[in-house]
């Protein structure tokens, strides 16, 4: 090996910082650069942490739930969903079938907010300055159907633990409904925008390949899983608050690029629809809360509940000590698993496709940070 | 008095002043205009609060660029910060010397007026080059640089195309183009049986890439990291800026119009009984526009000032729109409107790739210039060229 | 064959170019020019908290039973009373709300049994001290004034 000569290249370390419009939140990512080539790249989080996991050993398991919307503040009706699953778990008690149904429907009309969400951003990402309004017209319906039930639109703390709070409002069928008739043409308008256009196709297929050994290997799960190849989903596998009646399919993508996961999210979008339109035709009457005690101490114990949110696998750990507030709540949040294998995606791209690929994963700080 | 009006240059020199003081108002509206259209494609309003329906938006940002404080990086090469932007300024309005902006208003006919306007552009990437050097930031350098590389390939894929158009022409001179578009009766984009319609279109992508608009406005959009060469110039420099992008784009979209639209003819110049069109279409355009602020008038109604410039407008409008109709006052202006109308419409086509398309990728877009554009265009000169030997078309010059 | 004149012609650009082409028309316009045009929000909407009176006596409905307090995760809300001799219950003495470390969950509403602190429609809260963000009884009862900008 000769010895370094004047012409070498050294790497460049850039520094995609905190503050930065594509990173989606305050995350920092450190990237080694080889000219135009990532040679690596390693993510520096924390800047949103707010304690969450700790707090929750000092409130009660029912003034803990506004707290849980708060992390990924996007999709907030997943994750009051996922808390309340855990602590009824502990508590072993199971909602009324007419509550898990409108959980149902609210949980998948949160699912379509958050992939719209997600399309909009990563379309302005890559370029498209015009689909994010559009996006965000159609959320907007979405958040109005969450405003009426519950009285927020984006920190809903929709659920209650044991079943719901409030009755349904009396147009919710027909609104969803309405969603449900609005909602398809629309995302045929972002596939035409979208999906065929040379330049997207161009920006996003072969980019941030992650194949299904290292999805498995860095326990990415979620549309990254599905785009992948892997038919997990946990609606399917592990089926809760009554998903089992529902009929849908699965999408997946063949390579695992940025193309086939935005393929996924659209198909999922349409998935949700038919879910949502299924879970208002079938509605059960009856109750909407089980029987709770007013004080809440479940028995000692611990369970893990996980639940397919929009952007993967949303787990929460509950210990509990008998006492009103629990001793630990530990969340597993899809995006930080996610994450991780940002390195392993960035490798060999050029530095233009690591927004893109960021984008891609869907992250939310709130639930990367807690 | 006699003096002055037997000033040889008189023309010339009134209608650089005209130019010169309208045109920075002009650059403030289609801006206005580019916030306006790109918010109606995404569904909202774009500027409405100052002015009626945001039409006094410009005078704002304008103020608002000429008070901020002007920041020099203390380690930046002050001369050279001084002179880019200027550079890149006075290069765009030259290229307006030798536009035909109908057929008794121009500045000069030069006799090599297109490749004056090509020769100009190219010297205005050195002042994009500058910028970015004297800003002493080596992520500015590299943005600046980028787009320097970017500019410089699709100026070969445009000459290519121009070239194509110039052997249908005939003559490089500016006003000779159109004149040999009213002789051969014929806009050139649809000549050589529609053969002429590829180098059309590799011109219309090349301008595109040319002016850095979208969807090649990588180096300086988005930015993944880097913020392009203007980074460092705020208020008035910054402007001076934008108002080289928007002169580069009007100039370019001049070449287009003169080359392959038909310049300052109207549509169908060759067919007599549609002469008609010289005044329908402006009356037209005017009523309709003026019917439009007579709305506004009324959405206003309670407002003084902004209700006031309303009716100003509906006045303007109409009065023009009824002027186009005075045989005597349209052949005066009518080569103006046609010419002033498709470079327009082209300028809202930019308008429209922006707002539709993501954006490439920088190695995507040298690519595309060097395998696909230069290529094409070479081809279809060589086809052009022989489908002119064996054909009907073109001047021969003698 | 088709395939090649799609991607000479540019087709996929082109649907693209139509679709937001399509969308120039004045009735598509979905924004809302505050505040001249207020939202409307929804019945159940969680936005400023409010001290129901009764509509005929003019009396609070409150009957100080601190349960809204307890309920809180945030602990910003402050109940005193004292004992009236006469009706021997309790009398709602002070009522203060944090609106400032809110975070609007709707709890306290959920735990009031008799109705009284409800949480309405308001969502202009805004104050130009810290200290008027803490709501007493009287404001509570009132309810936000937010300027209205009417020409």
């Amino acid at each position: 090996m000769p010895a370094a000569t004047f012409l070498d290249t050294s790497e460049l370390v850039l520094n995609m910082g905190p503050q930065h419009p594509s990173t989606h939140g305050v995350l920092r990512v450190v990237l080694k650069l080889d000219g135009e080539k990532v040679t690596g790249c390693e993510c520096v989080i924390g800047y949103l942490h707010r304690g969450v996991e700790k707090i929750a050993e000092n409130r009660t398991y029912v003034q803990f739930a506004p707290y849980v919307d708060r992390m990924d503040y996007v999709a907030a009706v997943s994750n009051g969903l996922g808390y309340c699953l855990a602590v009824e778990k502990l508590q072993g008690v199971e909602a009324p079938p007419r509550a898990q149904a409108v959980r149902v429907i609210l949980t998948e009309l949160n699912r379509i907010s958050s992939h719209l969400l997600w399309l909009g951003t990563h379309a302005l990402d890559i370029g498209a300055i015009t689909p994010v309004f559009y996006c965000f017209r159609e959320r907007e319906e979405a958040l109005k159907i969450f405003e009426k039930y519950c009285g927020a639109r984006l920190t809903t703390h929709a659920f209650r633990i044991g079943g719901l709070q409030y009755e349904t409002y009396d147009t919710l069928e027909k609104d969803c409904l309405a969603f449900c008739e609005m909602f398809p043409k629309k995302v045929d308008e972002y596939e035409e925008l979208l999906t065929g256009n040379r330049i997207w196709i161009g920006r996003t297929r072969g980019v941030g390949i992650l194949n299904a050994e290292d999805c498995k290997e860095f326990g990415v799960t979620g549309p990254l899983l599905r785009a992948a190849g892997v038919e997990w989903d946990l609606r399917k596998q592990q089926p809760y608050s009554g998903y089992e009646k529902y009929q849908f399919e699965i999408p997946t993508g063949a390579n695992g690029d940025t193309f086939d996961r935005y393929v996924v999210r659209i198909q999922e979008m349409r998935q949700s629809t038919r879910i949502i339109r299924q879970a208002v035709e079938s509605l059960p009457t009856g109750p909407i809360m089980a029987k709770v005690p007013k004080v809440l101490k479940p028995p000692v114990g611990e369970c893990y509940v996980s639940i397919e949110a929009p952007k993967g696998e949303l787990g929460y750990f509950i210990v509990s000590d008998n006492s009103t507030q629990p001793y630990r709540v530990r969340v597993r949040p899809p995006s930080f698993v996610n994450l991780q294998a940002l390195d392993r995606m960035c490798r060999g791209s050029l530095v233009a496709d690591v927004v893109a690929i960021i984008g891609t994963i869907d992250i939310v700080l709130g639930e990367v940070d807690r | 008095m006699n003096a002055v009006l037997d000033f040889p240059y008189l023309k010339p020199v009134l209608i650089t002043l005209v130019i010169i003081l309208v045109f920075p108002l002009v650059v403030g509206y289609i801006v206005l205009a580019e916030r306006k259209v790109l918010a109606d494609y995404q569904v909202r309003l774009g500027p409405m609060r100052v002015g009626p329906y945001g039409f006094l938006q410009p005078l704002a940002d304008a103020v608002k660029l000429l008070i901020k404080e002007d920041i020099i990086p203390t380690a930046s090469d002050r001369w050279i910060f001084w002179l880019a932007p200027v550079l890149s300024t006075v290069t765009g309005l030259t290229a307006f010397a030798v536009l035909p902006l109908s057929e008794w208003i121009y500045i000069a006919d030069v006799n090599i007026g297109l490749l004056f306007i090509l020769a100009l552009s190219s010297v205005g990437i050195l002042g994009l080059i500058l910028g970015g050097w004297a800003s002493n930031s080596h992520y500015s350098l590299l943005g600046a640089l980028r787009s320097a590389a970017q500019m410089v390939s699709y100026e070969v894929a445009m000459g290519f195309a121009l070239v194509s158009g110039l052997m249908v022409a005939g003559t490089l001179s500016m006003q000779g183009m159109v004149a040999a578009q009213q002789r051969l009766q014929i806009w050139f984009a649809f000549s050589n049986y529609g053969l002429m319609m590829i180098p059309f279109a590799v011109y219309a992508i090349s301008a595109v890439a040319e002016t850095n608009r979208a969807p090649f406005d990588l180096p300086e959009a988005e930015s993944e990291l880097v913020a392009g060469f203007h980074t460092e110039y705020s208020g008035f420099r910054w402007s001076l800026y934008m108002l080289a992008e928007y002169a580069n784009m009007f100039v370019v979209s001049s070449i287009a119009v003169t080359l392959f639209l038909g310049g300052w003819l109207r549509p169908f110049p060759s067919v007599a009984w549609l002469a008609w069109l010289n005044f329908v279409v402006p009356a037209a355009l005017f009523f309709l526009i003026g019917a439009g602020c007579a709305v506004g008038v009324k959405r206003y109604s309670d407002h003084r000032v902004f209700g006031g410039i309303m009716i100003v407008l509906t006045g303007a409008m109409f009065a023009a729109g009824a002027s186009f109709l005075l045989p005597p006052v349209n052949a005066r202006i009518i080569g103006l409107f046609w010419f002033l109308l498709k470079v327009a419409v082209i300028l809202y086509c930019y308008i429209w790739y922006r707002g539709t398309f993501p954006r490439f990728r920088y190695d995507q877009l040298m690519r595309i210039g060097w395998r696909y554009m230069i290529p094409i265009a070479m081809g279809a000169l060589i086809v052009n060229g022989f489908v002119m030997l064996w054909g009907q078309g073109g001047e021969r010059v003698q | 064959m088709w395939k090649f004149l799609r991607t000479v012609l540019l087709v996929d650009l082109i649907q693209g170019l139509w679709v937001t082409f399509r969308y120039q028309q004045p009735k598509y316009i979905y924004t809302e020019q505050y505040p001249a045009q207020r939202p409307q929000v929804a019945e159940r909407y969680r936005g400023a908290p409010r001290l129901n009176i009764h509509p005929e006596s003019g009396q609070t409905l409150c009957i100080a039973c601190d349960l809204c307090a307890l309920i809180c995760p945030e602990n910003l809300i402050v109940v005193t009373s004292e004992r009236n001799e006469q009706t021997r219950r309790k009398e709602l003495t002070t009522f203060t709300y944090d609106t400032s470390r809110c975070m609007f969950c709707g709890l306290c509403e959920d735990a009031c049994p008799v109705d009284a602190l409800e949480l309405t429609q308001d969502f202009e809260l805004a104050s130009y001290t810290r200290e008027g963000a803490i709501w007493d009884r009287q404001m509570l009862e009132e309810g936000p004034l937010p300027k209205q900008y009417v020409r």
